[in-house]
């Protein structure tokens, strides 16, 4: 066991710690140093630690490679489809904690269902459909399909959030006469910021990191970042620097915000099951 | 503590959600139930034909859907055990006063795995664990360990993939579990290190049973995730050497993406979907009766 | 847009493609820049791949432009996927106006109508190249990238023969003054003198993908007399040549590094440019990556042959693509694609496209003694193409199948985990069973590989 006394030695806890953390970081500090490497330097054998740095692989991912482009497509499609989640799911988060009527529960079962769902079950009917509809390779195509496990996100923690609101606040503006809709929109959407914001982030992470339907749905206009870093596993070559310059950059976004969420992250991916 | 509502407002507030997961959700569904039926393959779009429960046969026959779904099993009972282990380690070191800064830190330090990427992580498995150039080599040569061969040897690739698993989630089931050793209530766990000086005692008869819901919690995103994992062995191995790392939804991809054959593919989605949805139900029903 | 393609292929099926010299009577006329006049602003999108012939395509595309005033879209992908971007692009009526065609694909895109027969522009006497001269391609390569059925789609663009490159440095010290002759010789002889001190005599690419089928199980079955398929179309895989071969890539392993069924040409071209392996068969085009400074240590020391011989022959691996104007292309994105077929392919750009890293399959270029000279992999890959088996993979419809089956279970096999009668039984089973279900034992199809 990790706390063997009451009066441990405080040194034995701290290497500890410091150990987690490596274990953790090492993988980035890896990636991170590895792009900027030369090809050369890269594929030194045994691998070099200390190394003149360069920037060449990010100039060539950028510019010649268009992962700018990718980029771009990425935050368009998860900034999209987390915007449309949060503007469906709130609602009928809303409903599903205050209404009552018959089915809720299976109504609930089946919302969160859908987090279960592979996408690998999906993406190929969801092809031969994009490929009738005209939809293939458009953001659209993506901000839609990343609905089937953003929503259950937004639906599934904000159901919690709104449960975690005072009932009386409700019943007060009833009194007042105020319609369903003016409760909910003044009331208690206010109230629920924060669950709002944190399965938001989330939405945004998971669409950000999603790869199966990027990579059948949108093959080159509306590719996004997760669906470019497959493109480098040629078998000719392998470009170890750019390879992980892509990463890097794809990886950075996610960082960034999992990191600002952090406090919430857990009882987020967890759907609100552990508070 | 609910209240009554006229239709109308119910579907004002249900109804776009539940009318897009029907639409992103359960017609490609449909879709896909209806192409099982067929010989559908986008090379041979001509010869495509009503072939009844042909590809049901086929999944089940075939030894590749069972292999695949063992594969899958086999990640899980080696996997997630491992996680649950280390991830209460470091809950439980966490969870211990003091050092307030080192554990924030430490904090930090957990969110990083689990919201890399999960295609980079396949990459990165790549990059490190390469026989010659790849920095776990290097590191074994300095404990005095031969290089050894991890993605070309079918054992060691699934331990590879085993080991990243383990890397991206462990600290998520640290965080779960920590989250769950906030809610023993302090006076209870106080009263209990009066009386004993022993950790395990503590753990086993006071913090446990606080820890079961998040225990379930663990055990239903992990098998949920198992199930769908494919980004980090496509990118890391694409399911080889062999097929020894082609876990479910790596088979399935093969099958859609690579032999086209789409009806084939649908089949072996739909048996897939049915086992998840069953082991969600349960563990859901399991879980939630309580709360409810 | 789709046209209905069928229709010119009956009606210029008559017009021999390299006999419609009638429409060429008042070629004097023709120039490029006269030809694209317009097609001027046409867009073409097409996929490329990472490798070192389309760089050098990509470094010549610009005067294309410039002349025609053509844009040329390329989109890079790996090999790997490759077929499938192009096969969801064509199902899907999608934007690619050039085909990319491996030679193991060409029989399911024509079959499914998604390539236009070249005749279709090599008759039309506005966009046809006076100069094009069909005979000049190698006649292999010709019929084997971009032909199929009777009938040409595509001209060779990017065109591989497999060929042994070797240390011959390592070998001199070993006491060897040039390569083997045979595979034997490489068993016997080479593989225990050259493998030791962590280097190894030779390398075979066996990864699970078109690496396994194409580089590894074929490459071993056509010397010893093997194929996949006999007459009637049934299992080639369990006679007594083709369990030879298999048997001795299985013996051969043992000469191979460790992990053998992990490596793909990036890792077996970088262990011979690095020193670590003695001999390796890999395809033309790596030559200029071997001969680099920047991506190999061999400098002087790299030396290129044919492939060793088998009991049945010289039979080497054969591999390329060749570029054909997708049907659903429109009708000027169809003659803007056309004219940088045949603009990349020509006789003229030959030359350049060897230079630039590319490996040409225009007779004509390798005849220019400075070019002999200066490419040491030419008189091998020429005597190669003499040689070669067009069907060393079947390039019907059914491949993209057989070939899944192929790197399953032939991975199987190097890896122990089946013998290689029960792996290639077990192949054998499954390839009949997508032979079957397309028609060909039914008398349906005619039995075309």
């Amino acid at each position: 066991m990790a706390a063997a006394s009451r009066t441990p030695s405080r040194w034995g806890e701290i290497a500890l710690l410091c150990a987690i953390c490596l274990f953790c970081v090492f993988p980035f500090y890896w990636m991170v140093t590895t792009s900027l490497k030369t090809q050369v330097v890269a594929l030194q054998s045994p691998p070099a630690w200390l190394f003149t740095p360069t920037l060449q692989n990010y100039i060539d991912v950028l510019v010649e490679d268009r992962m700018g482009f990718a980029l771009m497509n990425s935050m368009i499609v998860s900034v999209s489809t987390t915007a449309l989640a949060v503007c469906l799911g709130c609602p009928a988060a809303y409903a599903l904690a205050r209404f009552e009527f018959r089915g809720k529960t299976d109504l609930w079962f089946w919302f969160i269902t859908n987090r279960f769902v592979s996408p690998v079950v999906l993406a190929f009917p969801v092809f031969m459909i994009a490929r009738e509809t005209g939809l293939r390779d458009t953001h659209i195509a993506l901000i839609l399909m990343y609905l089937t496990f953003t929503l259950p996100i937004v639906i599934w923690i904000c159901t919690d959030q709104f449960r975690s609101i005072p009932y009386d606040l409700d019943e007060a503006a009833q009194l007042e006469g105020a319609s369903q809709w003016r409760i909910f929109r003044s009331i208690c959407l206010p109230l629920a910021m924060p669950g709002v914001a944190v399965s938001a982030i989330l939405s945004f992470i998971f669409a950000w990191n999603e790869l199966l339907f990027a990579y059948i749905l949108a093959p080159k206009a509306a590719k996004t970042a997760p669906a470019m870093a497959v493109t480098f596993m040629e078998g000719y070559s392998v470009p170890y620097g750019k390879i992980m310059a892509t990463s890097t950059l794809i990886v950075i976004p996610v960082l960034i915000f999992a990191l600002l969420a952090s406090k919430h992250l857990v009882r987020g991916l967890t759907m609100g099951a552990v508070k | 503590m609910s209240t009554r509502v006229n239709r109308r407002t119910l579907l004002a507030f249900l109804g776009p959600s539940v009318f897009a997961l029907l639409a992103v959700g359960v017609v490609p569904l449909a879709y896909a139930v209806w192409k099982s039926f067929y010989y559908f393959n986008l090379t041979k779009l001509s010869r495509s034909e009503f072939i009844g429960l042909d590809n049901y046969a086929t999944v089940l026959t075939s030894g590749a859907f069972w292999g695949a779904m063992g594969r899958t099993a086999m990640l899980f009972i080696t996997a997630v055990p491992i996680q649950i282990a280390i991830g209460l380690c470091i809950a439980l070191v966490l969870h211990r006063p003091g050092l307030t800064l080192f554990k924030t830190l430490t904090r930090l330090a957990l969110v990083l795995p689990m919201a890399t990427t999960y295609a980079v992580v396949g990459l990165l498995a790549q990059v490190m664990m390469n026989q010659k150039y790849g920095v776990f080599n290097q590191m074994f040569g300095w404990i005095g360990i031969d290089p050894i061969n991890i993605i070309g040897d079918p054992t060691n690739a699934f331990i590879g993939v085993v080991f990243w698993d383990i890397w991206q989630w462990t600290p998520f089931v640290a965080l779960v579990l920590l989250a769950g050793l906030t809610t023993v209530p302090p006076e209870i766990e106080e009263a209990a290190r009066l009386e004993t000086k022993s950790n395990w005692i503590v753990l086993r008869h006071v913090q446990l049973p606080f820890l079961i819901p998040s225990l379930v919690a663990v055990l239903i995103l992990r098998t949920a995730d198992t199930l769908k994992l494919f980004d980090m062995p496509f990118t890391m191995t694409r399911g080889g050497p062999g097929n020894a790392t082609e876990f479910i939804a790596v088979l399935i991809e093969r099958i859609g993406n690579r032999q086209f054959d789409i009806g084939l593919a649908a089949a072996h989605a739909i048996i897939m979907l049915a086992i998840t949805v069953v082991l969600a139900r349960i563990y859901i029903s399991l879980f939630y009766k309580d709360v409810r | 847009m789709r046209l209905n393609t069928k229709a010119s292929v009956i009606a210029l099926a008559a017009t021999s493609v390299l006999g419609a010299g009638s429409a060429w009577a008042d070629a004097h006329a023709w120039s490029l820049e006269k030809a694209a006049e317009p097609y001027a602003g046409t867009e073409v999108n097409l996929l490329f791949l990472d490798r070192p012939g389309y760089a050098a395509a990509l470094e010549m595309i610009p005067e294309f432009e410039e002349k025609t005033g053509i844009k040329i879209n390329t989109t890079t992908v790996p090999y790997e996927n490759a077929l499938g971007e192009q096969v969801r692009d064509f199902v899907a009526g999608g934007d690619i106006d050039i085909a990319l065609i491996d030679l193991v694909w060409i029989g399911n895109f024509a079959e499914n109508d998604w390539i236009v027969p070249i005749s279709k522009f090599t008759g039309n006497a506005d966009l046809a190249d006076p100069e094009l001269d069909m005979e000049d391609f190698f006649p292999l390569t010709l019929n084997a990238f971009g032909g199929w059925d009777g009938e040409i789609y595509g001209l060779p663009f990017d065109n591989y023969s497999g060929l042994m490159f070797y240390n011959s440095c390592m070998l001199k010290e070993a006491g060897f003054d040039g390569p083997p002759e045979t595979w034997q010789e490489l068993m016997d002889d080479y593989g225990p003198a050259l493998t030791k001190d962590g280097k190894y005599a030779f390398a075979l690419q066996s990864k699970r993908n078109e690496t396994q089928s194409a580089d590894s199980f074929a490459r071993m079955l056509w010397p010893f007399g093997g194929s996949f398929l006999n007459a009637e179309f049934r299992s080639n895989l369990n006679s007594e040549e083709s369990q030879t071969g298999l048997k001795f890539r299985q013996d051969l392993m043992k000469y191979m590094p460790e992990g053998i069924v992990a490596w793909d040409h990036a890792e077996t071209v970088n262990g011979l440019a690095q020193g670590d392996i003695g001999i390796i068969t890999e395809w033309s085009s790596f030559y200029s990556t071997l001969v680099s400074p920047e991506t190999s240590t061999l400098g002087d020391c790299l030396a290129v042959a044919a492939e060793p011989a088998g009991p049945a022959g010289r039979k080497p691996a054969l591999g390329g693509f060749s570029l054909a104007v997708a049907s659903q292309a429109d009708d000027a994105e169809q003659a803007a694609g056309y004219l940088f077929i045949q603009w990349v392919t020509s006789k003229a750009n030959a030359e350049r496209y060897v230079r630039a890293g590319g490996v040409s399959a225009r007779q004509s270029v390798y005849e220019d003694p400075a070019i002999r000279e200066e490419f040491k992999f030419v008189p091998a890959l020429v005597e190669s193409w003499q040689e070669g088996v067009p069907e060393f993979r079947p390039r019907f419809a059914e491949w993209p199948e057989i070939t899944e089956i192929v790197q399953e279970w032939g991975t199987k096999m190097m890896l122990g985990e089946v013998s290689t009668e029960d792996g290639a039984t077990e192949i054998g089973k499954r390839m009949e069973a997508v032979l079957d279900q397309a028609g060909y034992y039914g008398g349906d199809k005619p039995l075309a590989q």
